[in-house]
């Protein structure tokens, strides 16, 4: 995937991607991702989970901006709660 | 269904239940590795843009021919996925993982609904008509399809539809 967001990157269009492996990402190098600790073929979480999904695709339009550093990976990992019986992001803002 | 899809749809359990494996996998595996990476600044405000998707979880209209399961270095074409696609024309051929959630829920690999509801309250500008789906398992000289043809065309086709921002979600 991260490929393709390359290729994308390269036509001029900013892009940001879910990444559900650090040591691919890493080797690939897209110009930015956020990387989530949910297992493979669940980018967005589980199934029905409207808000976390919302959460998630809110997140990386903020990173569109905030990452200035090409190449950065975001680690999201640690940031999901379960509440309830729901996940939820929760990020803390740093400086 | 053949050996080689129950095997493969075996491992894809196995990847999906135990991450230790992916982990182990893709520290075996021969992944283009890029010491530089491609960079476009976002030249305006979210709340402006224009966002379109691209998957690689194997996505695709129930009407579209599936992604080619046989060719072990994989299927490097994509399909168009028109952003008003109600999630029943929807549905996944892809081996190399365990869809059954995002066969419940396609937002699990294509946050159709979460971008639609942001359109809708202003939060983006708004949604690209068109979003673009692979199936993500590409090896050996489908990658050079990929990089060179497929994954371009792409590109150019979101430069077309006016797409300011893209959002890729993987399998």
């Amino acid at each position: 995937m991260g490929l393709i967001q390359r290729a994308i990157e390269a036509e001029g269009i900013p892009t940001i991607s879910i990444s559900l492996n650090r040591t691919i990402t890493e080797k690939v190098k897209p110009p930015r991702a956020l990387l989530v600790d949910f297992p493979l073929g669940h980018p967005m979480g589980n199934p029905f989970e409207k808000q976390l999904q919302r959460q998630i695709l809110m997140e990386a339009l903020k990173h569109l901006i905030k990452i200035t550093e090409p190449g950065t990976i975001v680690d999201l990992t640690g940031a999901f709660r379960i509440e309830g019986e729901k996940c939820m992001l929760c990020t803390v803002e740093v400086g | 269904m053949s050996f080689k899809t129950w095997k493969d749809r075996m491992f894809a359990k196995l990847f999906t239940r135990f991450p230790v494996f992916v982990s182990r996998w893709a520290k075996s595996q021969n992944f283009v590795v890029n010491l530089k990476t491609p960079w476009t600044p976002l030249s305006k405000d979210p709340k402006e843009c224009r966002i379109a998707l691209v998957t690689t979880a194997g996505v695709h209209l129930r009407s579209q021919t599936p992604f080619d399961m046989e060719d072990k270095e994989g299927d490097p074409t994509f399909r168009v996925i028109p952003s008003q696609t109600p999630p029943e024309d929807l549905t996944i051929t892809h081996n190399y993982y365990d869809h059954l959630d995002a066969d419940q829920d396609i937002n699990v690999v294509l946050p159709l609904q979460s971008l639609d509801e942001l359109e809708a309250e202003g939060l983006v500008g708004g949604t690209a008509p068109r979003h673009f789906s692979f199936m993500g398992h590409i090896a050996g000289r489908q990658i050079e399809t990929l990089v060179n043809q497929t994954g371009p065309e792409v590109a150019r086709m979101l430069k077309e539809e006016g797409a300011d921002a893209v959002f890729l979600t993987p399998a």
